[in-house]
């Protein structure tokens, strides 16, 4: 169902003369509308069943069979800090690719409660992040993207879902055994 | 072929012989006359100087030429191999390196040596009982106005050579060649051909190279020899070599004596008594098949004979392909069918491995899709097609395998270097080495091997006078053993050396903060502080070891290959360090339990046994788990404790399991909600998002298309019993 949304919309507006990135993934993630751009999404999925992975922080939401590959799921509520999602008909999983390192790229799932539609902001209505007054993480926001009016967070996918960041974390039990025990 | 990659080709050729001659000379050490080592040595002196020669690098030839030179005085019992010998041998192995590295540097390839260069190699030369080589060999006048015809003789090799135009353009000087045949015996006549009448001055080229030489050639080396000075030639010379009558007779008598079950077909034969080089048998056989391609439509019989083209090429007398024929057909019908070995591309190997991987997941799923159909009258072809992917699979496995014993004998030259830097007397025994496991996992075990076996001669073995005064034997032994156990391989690396000092490790690791004063460990947890970073007993640092990185490095890479090592040490007697490891990285035996609303695989070469949970047996003390299993205390943890996910499951009060399972010596008790049986587990790796985290080696796919969990019960064991730092092992 969602990948037939992103097509269609890829379609409508694939006559878009610029070169510059002006499409983004739009979803809902805690009733707050945000927006991605469109070049890392790889496709989206219906929620299929997540495994969860025991001793990691709540954001890690599991993993997930992709055709015979593994691939772990991040909950976007939790890393957003808007607590862990609950699942329904209409969460969705965006996957997105992710640069890990030089030239390693890694697929990561991204659990959001509803993939809205795609737009097409043009350039002149992106304007910088504001210095404070978000309840989201600065660095985790790219830019603000202008639609009718209203401003739409535009994440920064590659902070959002820093590998090295969210492998790094404390919250891994037995990280400190490591350090402690031998 | 250009001067480059010819050049490319020598250094790797060179890299490898003398690999060979290093094996050779560390054999030579144990056992100076081993003939096949003696051998090696001489050929791998032998073949540098003559490709050396080929591509005019004197320095390398003079060199080598000496060692050769002195190899076969010992070879033919004029000289013994003694220890010093041995050991200026082993300088001279890596003065060749040297040497050699110099002209890889050097584009130009005639850049004179430099001082120090020259000034080893005189050294190592005198200490071989030679003078430096005073001039290059001189090089055989060359007489153009000779007749054009070569002087008939019956001890003499004739040899043709035919240079293409692009010769030089290939970098070829068929001079050098010349110069070197000469090395190998006395070159009686040589007749240059310029084909003056077919050139005209118009289209002459001075790039191109239009020479032929004949050569009558006297030498008592054997045809491959000769041909070995050619080798090079290969692509832009025609060489024929016609022996000498004398050889020819020889080739006959040994015809006659070549036993029966080792004749192959006519090509090898004739080569195998040396009477042909691989090289014309290609040729020939290249002519074979096209002429056979020409008659393609016609019969089979209308294919020429190899014999017959080989004459026609004049790389052999007639005389000895007849008796050739008839030893082969007096053979044809004893032969029987050697075992053969191919050699498989790796990658090859591995896609075939993923494949098998795919199918086994496959397999699971139709089989859940049965069961949840309910066709019961396809349960027997499920099983029976279960029972084949399983053999599949190890059969595809097995491949893969090569036995450890190569990979482990290179460290017989580290510990030798090693032990002789640092005055130490140390013998370094190696067994198992038969024991094979994953290509793979060989690859990845070598780096963390090499480190634990540097420690053992740095740190482990005492100097011969310390040894002394313990009243040990001089001479220090590290003893390198491989077997298998339980679908694991276990290495140890064992030395009787000074042993690990708990109270100074404990010192060391307070004073860097590793540990609290206050806290408690047990003998061996304080032995395994020397795996946590930044911490080096040894005050002082060796270019070998010691800088405090390393044991920590060792121990991560021995857990990213699922291992688990242990260390076992007596202050005084010496240490053990066992590494243990699981066969494959790729497919595994698995335990399938359910824990909460999840399942996970336990390796099953670890499961023990499966017990009934008996909560009456159970002792609660400050959250400590034990179990009275047969009168042995047993630690154990509930899975859904240590993950959390204990759900509505516990409210009915299910039975539980306990698995019990075992890693190193230990044993310990996961409880578990239910058993669901064996299955065959294909490791999927979690990737770099999980890279830190413990208790969990991989995931694998069920038949169900579920993830489940595989658990590292190790570190399982670990997490279990950090927040106590209590010991349950033992």
């Amino acid at each position: 169902m969602g990948q037939l949304v992103v097509s269609k919309q890829a379609a409508r507006s694939g006559r878009d003369l610029s070169n510059e990135v002006t499409q983004y993934l739009t979803f809902s993630v805690a009733d707050e509308r945000l927006a991605m751009s469109i070049t890392a999404v790889k496709e989206i999925i219906e929620t299929p069943q997540v495994t969860r992975v025991p001793m990691t922080p709540d954001y890690i939401r599991g993993v997930i069979n992709l055709r015979g590959n593994v691939v772990p799921v991040v909950d976007l509520g939790a890393r957003l800090g808007r607590g862990a999602l609950t699942l329904t008909k209409r969460s969705c999983i965006v996957l997105v690719e992710v640069q890990v390192g030089e030239d390693d790229r890694h697929v990561l799932g991204m659990l959001v409660d509803e993939v809205k539609n795609i737009l097409d902001i043009p350039p002149e209505d992106v304007k910088p992040p504001p210095e404070f007054g978000s309840e989201i993480r600065t660095d985790f926001i790219e830019a603000m993207g202008r639609v009718e009016d209203i401003f739409v967070i535009i994440l920064s996918v590659d902070h959002v879902l820093s590998v090295q960041e969210l492998a790094a974390l404390r919250h891994f039990t037995g990280d400190h055994v490591a350090d402690v025990e031998h | 072929m250009n001067l480059d990659s010819a050049r490319q080709a020598f250094i790797e050729e060179v890299a490898e012989l003398l690999q060979t001659m290093e094996d050779a000379l560390l054999t030579l050490e144990q056992n100076p006359a081993d003939p096949e080592s003696l051998n090696d040595v001489f050929r791998a002196m032998h073949t540098i100087k003559g490709t050396g020669g080929v591509f005019g690098y004197t320095p390398v030839v003079d060199f080598t030429h000496t060692v050769e030179t002195l190899m076969d005085q010992v070879r033919s019992g004029q000289m013994t191999l003694t220890k010093p010998l041995i050991e200026t041998l082993f300088e001279c192995r890596d003065h060749t390196s040297a040497l050699i590295d110099f002209i890889a540097a050097d584009a130009t390839g005639d850049a004179p040596l430099s001082p120090d260069l020259q000034r080893a190699g005189d050294a190592l030369l005198a200490r071989l009982g030679h003078e430096p080589p005073p001039t290059p060999t001189a090089v055989p006048v060359l007489n153009f106005d000779a007749p054009t015809y070569l002087p008939e003789a019956n001890d003499l090799w004739m040899i043709s050579l035919e240079f293409k135009a692009d010769a030089f353009r290939h970098g070829m000087d068929p001079l050098s060649f010349l110069r070197y045949l000469s090395s190998l015996g006395d070159l009686v006549h040589v007749v240059t051909l310029l084909p003056i009448a077919s050139i005209d001055s118009e289209h002459f080229d001075p790039e191109s190279c239009y020479l032929s030489f004949g050569i009558a050639f006297r030498s008592d080396a054997d045809k491959r020899t000769i041909a070995g000075v050619f080798e090079f030639a290969d692509e832009d010379c025609e060489i024929r070599i016609l022996e000498p009558d004398s050889a020819h007779n020889r080739y006959i008598d040994l015809l006659e004596a070549t036993p029966h079950d080792q004749i192959n077909c006519m090509g090898d034969l004739l080569v195998s008594i040396g009477a042909i080089t691989p090289f014309e048998l290609a040729r020939a056989l290249k002519i074979q098949e096209e002429t056979g391609q020409l008659l393609d439509g016609s019969e089979p019989a209308a294919k020429r004979r190899l014999g017959e083209i080989l004459v026609e090429q004049g790389s052999i007398k007639s005389g000895v392909v007849e008796q050739a024929v008839k030893t082969q057909e007096t053979a044809r019908g004893k032969r029987q069918e050697d075992n053969r070995i191919i050699r498989v591309d790796a990658q090859r190997l591995g896609h075939l491995i993923d494949l098998v991987g795919e199918l086994v997941t496959s397999s699971a799923a139709i089989r859940v899709m049965v069961k949840r159909a309910g066709i019961d009258n396809m349960n027997e072809v499920v099983d029976g097609v279960d029972y084949l992917v399983s053999e599949i699979r190890d059969n595809a496995l097995q491949l893969r395998m090569v036995a450890i014993g190569e990979s482990l004998s290179r460290f017989r030259r580290v510990v030798r270097d090693a032990s002789q830097e640092l005055g130490k007397l140390i013998d370094l025994v190696i067994t198992g080495g038969e024991t094979e496991l994953d290509k793979t996992v060989v690859e990845k075990i070598i780096d963390p091997l090499t480190h634990l076996i540097r420690n053992a001669v740095d740190h482990g073995i005492e100097e011969p006078m310390v040894r002394q005064k313990a009243g040990k034997l001089t001479t220090g032994t590290i003893h390198l053993n491989a077997y298998h156990d339980s679908g694991h391989i276990v290495i140890e690396i064992e030395d009787d050396g000074a042993g690990l000092d708990a109270a100074r490790i404990r010192a060391k690791a307070e004073a860097k903060g590793l540990i609290k004063p206050e806290e408690v460990l047990t003998r061996e947890e304080t032995l395994r502080l020397i795996f946590a970073p930044g911490l080096s007993t040894k005050e002082q640092a060796t270019s070998l070891s010691g800088r405090g990185v390393g044991m920590d490095v060792v121990r991560r890479n021995i857990e990213a290959l699922r291992g688990t090592v242990e260390l076992d040490s007596t202050l005084g007697v010496g240490t053990k360090i066992t590494i243990i490891l699981p066969l494959t990285l790729a497919i595994i035996e698995g335990f399938l339990v359910g824990a909460g609303r999840d399942q996970y695989v336990i390796p099953l070469s670890q499961v023990a046994e499966c017990v009934e949970m008996n909560a009456t047996a159970t002792l609660k003390q400050h959250g400590e788990h034990y179990i009275n299993l047969r009168g042995e205390v047993l630690p154990f943890i509930r899975l859904t404790d240590l993950f959390h996910n204990a759900d509505w499951h516990r409210a009915t009060n299910q039975r539980e399991s306990l698995v019990v399972v075992r890693f190193g010596h230990h044993k310990m008790g996961l409880v578990v909600d239910t058993l669901l049986g064996e299955l065959q587990t294909v490791i999927k790796p979690l990737g770099k998002l999980f890279e830190r985290l413990r208790g969990v080696a991989g995931a694998t796919i069920l038949g169900t298309g579920d993830i489940a969990l595989i658990l590292d019960v190790a570190e399982l064991a670990a997490i279990g019993q950090t927040p106590h730092q209590v010991t349950v092992k033992h």
